[in-house]
C-alpha cells in the first residue's frame, strides 16, 4: 500500500506529460504554418478550407488509378465513391469552379490535413499552398509562385534551398513541331509526363506498329500507298458490313483511323534515328535558366524548329526576367528540360524546392496546370498555377517565426 | 484441449466437389458429423482437425489474417485480395482443378488492337478524343492496376464489376474488361477477344497455408499428416509403376531409361529374383515398355499407384520453410 500511492502519482504525471507532448507536437508546427498562411493572406490570397471528404472521381481521373492504393476511399449509401482528400489542388479548383467567380481571376491559399497511405509515415499530414486562377500574365504569375514558395522555406529557416525547374511546354512544343506520326507524338508526350527519365528509355521505345496481325500485313502494305480517304472509307464500310457501329465506346471511324495509322507506321516500330538524336539532345539540356534558354535557341536554329519552339521559349525567358525582378538569383536556379513532376496535368512551369542536406524530398512543389480546370469541367480554358508546401517536412527545421 | 487445426474448404458448387474429391483421393474423407447442412466438419480418422466450409473469397480473407491454418482457394483471389501475398500466405500446391486465366479482353471489332502496347496507345488517344478515360470493368482491381502499370498504361479508369463483367462493353458501362476465362467461349459470345500478351495470371485452386495462424507443435504435426497424404497421392498420380524381370545386370539399362523417360527407381536396383520396379510418368509408359522389352524383358507389368509415401515430405518442407 505504501508503494501504491507514488505509483499512481507517477502514472498521472506520465499521462499529463504525454498530453503535453501530444499538444506540443500537434500545435507547434500548426502555429508556424498559421503565420505562413497569414502572410499569404496579407499578400492578397483568400484563405479557403475545402471539405475533407471529397468525391473520389476527380482524383482518380486526374492522377490515375495508381493513386487508388494510396487513397482512403469509402462508399456512400447511394453508391458514390468518396475519399479523404489526398491533396488540396483539386478540391480548391472544384470549389472555385462551383463559385460565382468561376472563370474570373481568383487567388487562394490554404492550410489543412491531407490523407495518403504511406508505409513509412503517418497517413494524415499537413499541407499549405496557393492556387492562382485566371491570371493572363502567366510568366509574372509563375515567378510570383516561386517567390512565395521560397518565402515558405525561408519561414522555416531554409533560406537557400535547391531550386529545380522544368517547363513541360518546351517538350510539348518540340514534339508538336516534329514530323512524326500521331501515334509517336501521343506516346512521347505520355512517357515524358509519366517517366522520371525518358532519355534513357528512348532507345528501347517501340510502338505497337509492327504488332498488326501478320494476316493483315498484306492489306496494310497495300493500303499504305493509297488515297487515305478511300482507305478510310473502305475500312469503315467493312466494319459496318460486319454490323459494327460503335463497340466499347470507340467509333468505327476511330478504329479505322488507327488501323490505317499502323499501316503508315510501316515495319519500323522504332523512332527514326535523327528524331531520336534530336530528342536526346533536347533532353540533355540543363544549367541555369539563361544557359538553358541559349542552348535551346541554338538547338532550335540548327533543327530549323525556331517557329515551333519560339512561343514557349519567349514565355520561358520572360519568366526568368520576372524571377530576377523579384530578387531571385537565377544563377542558383537549376533548369533541366527533362524535369517533370510525373503528373500529366502540368502544362508549363514545374518546380521543386528541396534541401539536399536532408532527404531531398520536395519541401515545396508546384507548377502551371492550364488544362486542369477544363478537365474538371470548365467550359473555357482557365490559366492556373500554384504550389503545395510540405509543412511536415519543413517543421523538422529549427527556423522560427 | 488444444485448439484445432482449421482447414477451410469451399462451401458450394464445383469447387467444393473438386476439393472433397481431391482430399478423398489423398485418403482424407471430409465428414459432417452434424449433418450435410452444417458448415463445420472434420476429417475421418484425423482428430484435431476442424473443417470450415466458407466461400472462396472468405477463405482467402481468413488465410490473410491467419484465422484458419490451411485453405483451398484460387490463386487469382490470393493475388487480388491479399496485398504482398507471399508475406502472408504460402501457396503449397496447385490442386489441378479450378483452372482459370485472368485476362484482358477487348471488343473483337478493335481490329487495330492486338497487344498491350496497342492498348497503351488506344487508351491515350481515347482520352484525347473523348475527354474522358477508357473504362476497364473488373472485379480484379489490384491485379488490373499492377498489370496495367507494368505496361506503362495510365489513361484508364477501373469500374468495379461484381458479375457478368463480359457484358460491360456491350452495355456501354466500360470499353474493355479484365476477367477470368477458362475456354474463352463466354468472351467470344460477347464479342470480345483476349489481348495476346494480356494474360495476367494463370490461376488454379491451391492448397494455401496462413503464415499468421498459430503454428504450435500440434498444428504442425497435423499439417504434416495432411500434407504427407496429399504428397503421397500427388506422387502416385504423377507415376505408373512398371515392373519387369531381367536375367542379366540392369545397371546400364536403368541409367539409359532414366535419361530417356524420366523414370525413378523407388526401391533401387532389382530384387533378388531379378524384378526391377520403376516409376514412370504416365505419358512415357508405352515407350518405356517397348524399351524394356527390346532390352531383354520377357513381360512388363504396369499398374496405377494408390499412394507413394517417401521419407521426405516436400509439401510439408515447403510449408515449414514459409512459416
Amino acid at each position: 500500500m505504501l508503494k501504491a500511492g507514488p505509483q499512481t502519482l507517477d502514472l498521472n504525471v506520465l499521462e499529463t506529460a504525454m498530453d503535453a507532448n501530444v499538444t506540443t507536437r500537434r500545435q507547434e508546427p500548426d502555429a508556424r504554418a498559421e503565420t505562413l498562411v497569414a502572410s499569404y493572406e496579407r499578400a492578397g490570397y483568400v484563405r479557403v478550407a475545402p471539405a475533407i471528404l471529397q468525391p473520389a472521381e476527380p482524383f482518380l481521373d486526374l492522377s490515375g488509378e495508381d493513386i487508388r492504393r494510396r487513397m482512403y476511399l469509402t462508399t456512400a449509401p447511394d453508391g458514390d465513391e468518396l475519399c479523404l482528400r489526398p491533396d488540396l489542388t483539386i478540391p480548391v479548383s472544384c470549389d472555385y469552379l462551383a463559385s460565382p467567380v468561376s472563370g474570373r481571376t481568383a487567388n487562394y491559399c490554404y492550410l489543412g490535413p491531407v490523407f495518403r497511405h504511406r508505409s513509412d509515415a503517418a497517413a494524415e499530414f499537413l499541407q499549405a499552398g496557393i492556387e492562382s486562377f485566371g491570371r493572363a500574365d502567366k510568366a509574372a504569375a509563375d515567378a510570383e509562385m516561386m517567390s512565395l514558395g521560397l518565402e515558405a522555406t525561408a519561414h522555416y529557416g531554409v533560406s537557400a534551398p535547391d531550386i529545380q525547374i522544368g517547363d513541360v511546354a518546351l517538350f510539348a512544343s518540340l514534339i508538336a513541331g516534329l514530323d512524326l506520326p500521331p501515334a509517336w507524338k501521343r506516346r512521347l508526350i505520355k512517357d515524358f509526363n509519366r517517366k522520371t527519365n525518358l532519355a534513357q528509355d528512348l532507345d528501347r521505345l517501340v510502338l505497337g506498329g509492327n504488332n498488326a496481325r501478320p494476316e493483315y500485313q498484306g492489306v496494310l502494305a497495300a493500303l499504305a500507298g493509297s488515297d487515305p480517304k478511300g482507305a478510310h472509307a473502305l475500312v469503315t464500310d467493312l466494319l459496318s458490313i460486319a454490323g459494327i457501329n460503335a463497340v466499347g465506346g470507340r467509333s468505327v471511324g476511330e478504329i479505322a483511323d488507327r488501323f490505317l495509322e499502323q499501316s503508315a507506321l510501316g515495319a519500323s516500330a522504332r523512332l527514326p534515328r535523327e528524331v531520336r538524336g534530336l530528342i536526346e539532345r533536347f533532353l540533355s539540356i540543363q544549367g541555369n535558366p539563361d544557359e538553358g534558354a541559349a542552348a535551346l535557341r541554338a538547338l532550335a536554329r540548327e533543327a530549323k524548329m525556331t517557329p515551333a519552339l519560339a512561343p514557349a521559349l519567349d514565355q520561358f525567358e520572360s519568366r526568368t526576367g520576372f524571377l530576377e525582378a523579384r530578387g531571385i538569383d537565377v544563377k542558383r536556379v537549376r533548369f533541366s528540360t527533362a524535369f517533370g513532376r510525373g503528373f500529366d496535368y502540368y502544362t508549363g512551369l514545374v518546380f521543386e524546392l528541396t534541401d539536399p542536406k536532408r532527404t531531398g524530398d520536395p519541401l515545396v512543389a508546384g507548377g502551371r496546370y492550364d488544362e486542369l480546370l477544363t478537365r474538371l469541367g470548365a467550359a473555357n480554358a482557365i490559366p492556373a498555377v500554384g504550389f503545395a508546401v510540405w509543412i511536415e517536412r519543413l517543421s523538422v527545421y529549427g527556423g522560427g517565426l | 484441449m488444444s485448439e484445432p487445426l482449421v482447414l477451410a474448404v469451399p462451401a458450394k458448387g464445383r469447387l467444393q466437389e473438386n476439393a472433397e474429391a481431391f482430399f478423398a483421393r489423398a485418403g482424407l474423407t471430409l465428414i459432417k458429423p452434424r449433418g450435410a447442412r452444417d458448415y463445420r466438419g472434420a476429417i475421418a480418422g484425423l482428430d484435431g482437425v476442424e473443417v470450415a466450409y466458407l466461400s472462396a473469397s472468405e477463405i482467402t480473407g481468413q488465410l490473410a489474417i491467419g484465422a484458419v491454418h490451411l485453405g483451398v482457394t484460387g490463386e487469382d483471389l490470393v493475388r487480388e485480395m491479399i496485398p504482398e501475398a507471399d508475406r502472408r500466405v504460402v501457396l503449397i500446391e496447385g490442386l489441378g482443378f479450378g483452372f482459370a486465366n485472368v485476362v484482358v479482353a477487348v471488343p473483337q471489332a478493335w481490329i487495330d488492337v492486338r497487344t498491350m502496347s496497342d492498348i497503351d496507345d488506344v487508351t491515350t488517344s481515347f482520352r484525347q478524343h473523348h475527354d474522358r478515360k477508357m473504362r476497364v470493368a473488373t472485379k480484379y482491381i489490384n491485379l488490373t492496376r499492377d498489370f496495367f502499370s507494368s505496361h506503362g498504361i495510365v489513361d484508364y479508369r477501373i469500374v468495379e464489376s461484381s458479375g457478368a463483367t463480359e457484358g460491360a462493353p456491350a452495355a456501354g458501362t466500360a470499353e474493355m474488361i479484365v476477367d477470368i476465362t477458362t475456354t474463352g467461349t463466354t468472351l467470344a459470345a460477347n464479342g470480345l477477344k483476349v489481348v495476346e500478351d494480356g494474360t495476367i495470371l494463370r490461376s488454379q485452386a491451391n492448397l494455401v497455408a496462413a503464415r499468421g495462424a498459430t503454428w504450435g507443435k500440434d498444428e504442425r504435426d497435423l499439417a504434416r499428416a495432411i500434407l504427407d497424404r496429399v504428397a503421397a497421392q500427388a506422387r502416385a498420380r504423377a507415376f505408373r509403376e512398371v515392373r519387369a524381370r531381367f536375367a542379366a545386370s540392369t545397371d546400364m539399362l536403368v541409367e539409359n531409361a532414366k535419361r530417356k523417360f524420366n523414370i525413378e527407381t523407388p526401391f533401387g536396383g532389382p530384387s533378388g529374383s531379378g524384378v526391377l520396379t520403376l516409376h514412370c510418368p504416365p505419358d512415357e509408359v508405352y515407350a518405356l515398355t517397348n524399351f524394356l522389352r527390346e532390352n531383354g524383358a520377357e513381360a512388363v507389368a504396369v499398374a496405377e499407384l494408390g499412394y507413394v509415401f517417401s521419407r521426405d515430405n516436400p509439401l510439408y518442407a515447403k510449408l515449414e520453410a514459409g512459416l
